[in-house]
């Protein structure tokens, strides 16, 4: 579920860009209405208040008869559109009512589109060239979508342009379709079964999350390859842009390019171990690699007779403002916990208490403790990758009795 | 504090632990809900002007103690250098009465819990903390906290009158700022550190 404050960021961003100042209180307390009075669906919610405020402040722009010719990188939701385009990615419709969805591209951008089955439209080809007169730009998740309905209509073009997609930094993605020249810098075990694979992807601008699925023959990548990815579908959630390769073309480069680290750090007392920390059992079966119950029962491929073991912390890394959620694999354990996998396994097999002395003893070393950790947020989880223990710091201690001292025999407020 | 408003919709987020010393603590007099439903999280807002739903504090345990009949419970002390904490964990609490029944005094212990404020029979009023966590820790640990609560308190006194909150501690708690950096500047001192 997205969340009311992030939603109404989106709009108030929208109508700003439009160049009108936007009371927030304001937007919040019309979609709180909506949302928690009437229980409309945020979605909905969400295009309903943006409408309201483009009338309200006469912004309204499904201004024209959508005879005039645009570039598609141009058109904004709203808009009553003509445009020339090739489609670069048709995509099975996820519904009856849709004939055909994709990506149309011109020299300036790409945009997704839907045909309606209502509008008896031809079927478009990929890689032909169409002009779509009186199409509708709207909005679907926070991207422009062009909509081709009944009154819009569609001539194929005979000849074919050239066209070159703009390819663009990570750092300057948006969500609708992007173009990027990246790395395939890590590799996530799928967590769906219709997902081929999924990881992380750098440029020197940042860093992205993608996603493959499995409909259509689709190549894996390989890890540590540069590739130019063309037309891939951004999509946002709660913020978080993330990249749909399955719209997309995908091109092997030579030779290599710097990778944004993507790091952060935070510093914070462990105040917390989430249940799933300590030992745990991981299901064989390739790529899998799910852990087990303690009745050893992967949630995919049922009971297993062997499996790996493997250590892990998940907890939450609390400075006072803010408490976030961790996670440390394996090594990080080991090293800050001063226990090995294999002391692990050694106390989890010849102790009455098993598992839970394991944890037990983890608890006992980071619980309450100061750590400064080096990773990255994914997903609302910090990923560790490297973790210190904070020693008490003489020079803060020193500024800290001034600090206190400052405002002898007086109220500094 | 600026998650007050963001939290009351991100239902998910997790309410950060405040660090106070027991002085202050133990000042505190109002309780109060956000939002009507029974699950609403509750606060304490201390004098320095900040709500808490969860604390964090380090300190040596000086007293351990099981009560109850049938629902047994623990109270336990923790010292901090500025006073004394009042733990208490019962049945709904089982994580911390196992810890706590793994620890003897006199030790540093690091404690995650709810403060709470209620009255007693004879109408005085008792600042408590239900524990959430308690877990034995180093010496090295506790300075490290001392120094981190000591600069969150100044960095609340620093804002005093500028947060709604804090505005709020002022009219009801009518604080004076100046007590609070002296009792920082001799939590401070109390502490070696090389």
């Amino acid at each position: 579920m997205e969340t009311i404050p992030h939603v109404v960021e989106r709009i108030s961003q929208k109508i700003e860009a439009k160049g009108v100042t936007v009371d927030r209180e304001k937007v919040r307390s019309k979609l709180t209405l909506l949302v928690e009075e009437f229980g409309i669906q945020i979605q909905e919610a969400e295009r309903t208040v943006t409408n309201e405020l483009m009338r309200e402040h006469n912004l309204s722009t499904p201004a024209g008869s959508g005879q005039e010719q645009r570039p598609i990188g141009d058109i904004t939701p709203g808009d009553w559109v003509t445009v020339e385009g090739k489609i670069v990615s048709v995509a099975q419709p996820p519904a009856g009512a849709i004939a055909q969805s994709g990506i149309i591209a011109d020299s300036s951008g790409a945009v997704q589109f839907v045909v309606w089955a209502k509008a008896r439209a031809p079927t478009l080809k990929e890689r032909t060239w169409y002009r779509l007169e009186a199409a509708v730009v709207d909005e679907y998740r926070g991207a422009p979508n062009l909509k081709v309905h009944s009154g819009t209509k569609v001539t194929e073009l005979p000849e074919d342009r050239p066209l070159m997609p703009n390819v663009a930094p990570i750092a300057s993605l948006k969500p609708g379709v992007g173009s990027i020249r990246a790395k395939f810098v890590e590799e996530w075990e799928p967590r769906h079964d219709r997902m081929l694979q999924t990881g992380l992807l750098g440029d020197e601008s940042g860093r992205i999350k993608f996603v493959l699925w499995k409909d259509g023959e689709r190549e894996k990548l390989e890890l540590n390859r540069v590739y130019s990815f063309y037309y891939a579908t951004v999509d946002e959630f709660n913020g978080r842009l993330s990249l749909n390769l399955s719209t997309a073309m995908y091109i092997p480069e030579e030779g290599d390019i710097r990778v944004s680290t993507g790091s952060d750090a935070i510093q914070g007392a462990f105040v917390h171990m989430a249940p799933g920390s300590g030992l745990v059992k991981r299901c064989p079966v390739e790529g899998c690699n799910r852990v087990l119950s303690r009745q050893n029962y992967c949630p995919v491929h049922e009971i297993q007779s062997s499996f790996r073991y493997d250590l892990r912390i998940k907890g939450v890394i609390d400075d006072g403002k803010k408490a976030r959620n961790v996670l440390m694999q394996c090594e990080t354990v080991e090293q800050l916990a001063a226990m090995s996998l294999e002391q692990a396994i050694e106390i989890a097999e010849n102790n009455p208490l098993g598992l839970d002395d394991v944890l037990i003893q983890l608890q006992h070393r980071v619980m309450g403790r100061y750590f400064r950790c080096i990773g990255s947020d994914i997903d609302g989880t910090f990923l560790v990758r490297e973790c210190r223990p904070v020693q008490c710091d003489a020079p803060l201690h020193a500024s800290l009795i001034n600090r206190a001292a400052a405002s002898p025999g007086g109220d500094a407020a | 504090m600026s998650n007050g408003t963001g939290g009351k919709f991100a239902g998910f987020e997790r309410e950060p632990a405040v660090r106070v010393f027991a002085s202050e603590l133990r000042e505190s007099r109002i309780q109060f809900k956000e939002g009507e439903d029974e699950k609403s999280p509750s606060y304490v807002l201390l004098p320095t002007g900040e709500r808490c739903n969860r604390i964090f504090l380090c300190g040596q345990m000086t007293l351990k103690e099981k009560r109850g009949e049938q629902n047994k419970f623990y109270t336990v002390r923790v010292q901090d250098p500025t006073g004394t904490f009042f733990i208490n964990a019962g049945s709904y609490q089982p994580d911390a009465m196992q810890q706590i029944a793994r620890i003897e005094p006199p030790v540093y212990v690091a404690v995650l819990g709810k403060p709470g404020i209620r009255t007693t029979a004879d109408s005085s009023v008792f600042v408590s903390v239900r524990a959430e966590s308690v877990t034995e820790i180093d010496l090295e640990t506790y300075r490290c906290w001392v120094l981190d609560c000591a600069q969150q308190t100044l960095d609340r006194l620093d804002s005093f009158d500028q947060t709604d909150d804090s505005r709020k501690a002022k009219e009801f708690y009518n604080t004076n700022t100046a007590i609070y950096r002296q009792i920082i500047h001799d939590a401070l001192t109390q502490i070696d550190i090389q």
